[in-house]
């Protein structure tokens, strides 16, 4: 034993007794069961991502036939006949606005009574009757083409849905019972010779529509004040506009071809641009996500405008100022806030936050206010005050871990300057953590933009580009949601049809919207990040 | 500024409400359990005595309830460098943070008894306006701290807040707080760089110059060089020299060389206690005490 190397080799294997199960010793074990549940998340986000894709895309291809169809039957040529009479239907709306400013001016400002005011305007409703009984004859014409389009495209779809009928047959073996199905071939150009025949009809239609107008103007009575004199002038001016626009309608009646091939890109175009997201129509279904996607921005804007300041506001009084007893009183409770299932959040926007709104915008002293008062209870208003409520938490947090990664010696190196604390937080904290608090501002957006709940309940879920004219008064109408069309349209669609990949392909919109999102954040709190040396 | 009487300070519309000075002193003990070494009397003024700018008198300091600071007396003389040596843990920096209060930065801190006075001001007065404190009284940290801001900006940092704007003015405080650091011919070409872009020496050279710009009368200095490598310390030490003429310095320092190369006066502290003080060449060549003879010989600490 004197000697080092009389020590037995055999002493010094240390690892000689560990267990192995399946030639896995424990540690091996371990490793496979973290790293398989790492596997198995990777997994799932792989096919969930493919699901949307390879259900989403289909969507476009559908939505080209979509939009042939479109045109082959004839839908597109009865449309532009239709946007001639919706365009008299504005104008008379522009005439039911002057008889209501007449109606007023006599009511409330000569104090008349109602029945005496109506009387007054008698010649003035004559007027207003003739011009929109113009209308009739097109009208007409349009109702009898909306049929025979309609007939011809439902002809079509029939032929359609035989032919797949056929093919499945064919491909379950059944050859007999698929000569046995009988298809309707659906030769466009004859079918629509019965809808561009009537186009000498249609001319002379609008020629005379045309007439009737101007006669109806010559009989416009006289105003009794300048302004509404104005009113009236504007109205004839916009009139004639409208008479000049029917050349034009007559060209494109005119030059219109069913075998006009379609773009490819339209079908992308039509979706991304498409101002009408329209479905389930006996006429044409649109699917464009303009709408939406306003809907869903202006609904976070608001949010965003509302717990911006409220969370990094917040933030920055617990972080900088707030003692620690506040702290351990307030944080929770701002933290707790995304304890609320956004459902009983909905259900409060719902029962009362909307209808103490609307309650608060009829109050007379606040009619300043633009947008006040409103008649609607869910708007976007609603929707976003209470969609603040759910990003204030995340804006929070986010913030107010930017704000402690500052550096104490910055604010010492201040402080030991004569910096007040307000000049202190104002010239070196806030804009030290900025790129954190910015990042917690896109947060608390990707938060919001793909919250569903709450909007579905308390947007108003009207599918209309919101009346931006409005000014900010746009805030309190209602609209619909990205999110809230998938959640509530999902489930009453046909699997497969283009309405079901529609709404997928929203669902698609939405995951590169928060994608990017989340993208940026990143992006600007790596970029920003201050390098204390 | 540097002849300003320090009554101003008590005149500000902005005196804030510590209540540190009118605190009842709190029952605790200190919180080691080492018996206190044996003291003799704290040799608190000496010999050489020049016009006295900051005086301790009697000072009790508390973190909460444990005692920092054991009845300090201590008279710094303006215009000179007064150095503060001691183990870890021993209250030099803390005393050096109660000179700007600092400490006031800090939840539960307290001076429970006695004054700190510059020139005859008590500073924790009720009427004392803190941030006409730091003005005067100026502080360089342990680590170089310069804001995430251009050179420049850090520079002028310290007059925007006092709502100077003046572009040339500001032009000429910088190049003369610059000189003053010994930073100028090295950063004059990128004034307008990050400041955290400079060496960990030029780094603390900026933070020195950020303190000078405002002119203050004091400069505190807490371990300023110890995050320096030698010849970044060499560059502030010998700045050190240069600045005594116009500023008066005190300096907490764990490197006993610097403290003997730098300064004019040397307070020794241990476990809460300021044990002697004296000029420097006294207390290094000729302590009186046999604490400091132990520590500054490098038997102990």
């Amino acid at each position: 034993m004197d000697s080092p190397h009389s020590v037995p080799a055999s002493d010094f294997l240390v690892n000689n007794k560990r267990i192995r199960v399946l030639g896995l010793s424990f540690d091996d074990a371990v490793k496979i069961f973290f790293g398989g549940n790492a596997v198995v998340s990777v997994v799932v986000l792989a096919l969930i991502t493919y699901f949307l894709f390879q259900e989403g895309f289909g969507f476009f291809g559908q939505n080209h036939r979509n939009l042939l169809t479109y045109r082959q039957a004839g839908l597109e040529y009865v449309d532009f006949i239709r946007t001639q009479e919706s365009g008299h239907t504005a104008l008379t709306r522009y005439l039911s606005d002057l008889r209501l400013r007449q109606y007023n001016r006599l009511t409330i400002d000569q104090k008349q009574s109602s029945a005496a005011a109506n009387q007054s305007l008698a010649s003035f409703d004559a007027f207003a009757a003739q011009y929109g009984d113009a209308v009739e004859p097109i009208r007409g014409l349009v109702s009898d083409l909306t049929e025979q389009a309609t007939a011809i495209k439902t002809k079509f779809l029939i032929a359609e849905d035989k032919k797949v009928e056929r093919q499945q047959l064919l491909a379950a073996g059944k050859s007999a019972e698929a000569a046995a199905v009988k298809i309707e071939t659906v030769d466009f150009a004859t079918e629509l010779k019965v809808l561009t025949g009537t186009l000498p009809v249609y001319k002379e239609t609008s020629a005379e529509f045309a007439k009737r107008l101007d006669v109806a103007l010559t009989n416009a009575p006289a105003m009794p004040a300048p302004e509404l004199a104005a009113r009236l002038d504007r109205f004839r001016q916009l009139t004639r506009e409208y008479v000049a626009t029917f050349p034009a309608t007559t060209g494109s009646l005119e030059t219109w071809d069913y075998a006009r091939p379609v773009p490819w890109y339209q079908s992308f175009t039509a979706f991304l641009f498409g101002r009408e997201w329209l479905t389930a129509s006996f006429w044409q279904d649109w699917y464009g996500i303009v709408p939406l996607l306003i809907g869903s921005l202006m609904v976070s804007l608001v949010a965003l405008v509302i717990a911006v300041p409220l969370g990094v506001g917040s933030a920055i009084y617990i972080n900088q100022i707030a003692s620690m007893r506040e702290q351990r009183f307030i944080k929770p409770s701002i933290e707790f806030i995304s304890a609320f299932p956004s459902v009983v959040l909905g259900f409060f926007g719902i029962a009362v936050l909307g209808q103490f709104l609307r309650w608060l915008s009829q109050q007379p002293s606040l009619a300043w206010v633009p947008g006040f008062p409103f008649s609607e209870r869910l708007n976007i208003l609603t929707a976003g005050c209470l969609l603040a409520l759910i990003a204030i938490p995340t804006i929070f947090t986010l913030a107010e871990d930017a704000l402690q990664n500052v550096p104490k010696a910055f604010k010492e190196a201040s402080f030991a300057l004569g910096a007040s604390r307000l000049q202190t937080i104002i010239k070196i904290v806030v804009p030290a953590s900025l790129s954190g608090i910015i990042s917690a501002v896109l947060l608390g957006l990707g938060r919001v933009i793909g919250e569903t709940m709450v909007v579905l309940l308390c947007a108003g879920n009207r599918i209309a580009i919101p009346d931006f004219t409005a000014g900010l008064a746009v805030v309190t109408q209602p609209v619909h949601t990205m999110t809230g069309i998938i959640a509530q349209e999902m489930g009453e669609v046909v699997r497969g049809s283009i309405h079901y990949r529609a709404l997928f392909v929203v669902g698609i919109v939405l995951f590169f919207l928060s994608l990017a999102i989340n993208f940026i954040a990143q992006k600007i709190v790596r970029r920003y990040r201050i390098s204390i040396g | 500024m540097v002849t300003a009487p320090m009554t101003a300070l008590t005149t500000s519309a902005f005196a804030m409400d510590i209540g540190t000075s009118s605190a009842t002193p709190p029952t605790a003990r200190p919180v080691s359990t080492v018996p206190t070494p044996s003291v003799t009397a704290p040799t608190g003024t000496p010999a050489s005595a020049g016009p006295i700018l900051i005086d301790i008198e009697h000072v009790d300091f508390f973190y909460g309830p444990s005692q920092a600071l054991h009845d300090i007396n201590l008279k710094i003389e303006e215009k000179k460098v007064t150095a503060f040596i001691g183990p870890s843990g021993c209250g030099k920096s803390t005393l050096l943070r109660c000179l700007n209060r600092m400490n006031d930065l800090i939840d539960g801190t307290r001076v429970a008894k006695g004054q700190i006075k510059i020139r005859g001001v008590d500073i924790y007065e009720r009427s004392v306006d803190v941030i006409e404190l730091r003005k005067r009284v100026g502080m360089v940290f342990q680590k170089s701290n310069p804001f995430p801001k251009s050179i420049y900006e850090n520079v002028t940092y310290g007059l925007r807040l006092q709502g100077r704007s003046n572009k040339a003015d500001l032009d000429a405080v910088v190049e003369k707080s610059l000189r003053g650091a010994a930073l100028w011919d090295e950063v004059k070409d990128r004034l307008h760089t990050s400041g955290l872009g400079l060496s960990g020496g030029q780094q603390q050279r900026l933070c020195i110059a950020r303190a000078i710009a405002v002119e203050p009368e004091v400069i505190l200095m807490d371990e300023p060089c110890s995050a320096l490598d030698p010849i970044a310390t060499v560059k502030v030490e010998e700045l050190i020299q240069e600045l005594r003429t116009r500023f008066t310095i005190v300096i907490v320092t764990h490197n006993m060389q610097q403290a003997a190369r730098c300064s004019d006066k040397t307070a020794f502290f241990y476990m809460g206690k300021l044990i002697e003080y004296a000029d420097t060449r006294a207390i290094f060549m000729n302590p009186a005490n046999a604490q400091t003879e132990a520590y500054v010989s490098g038997r102990f600490g």
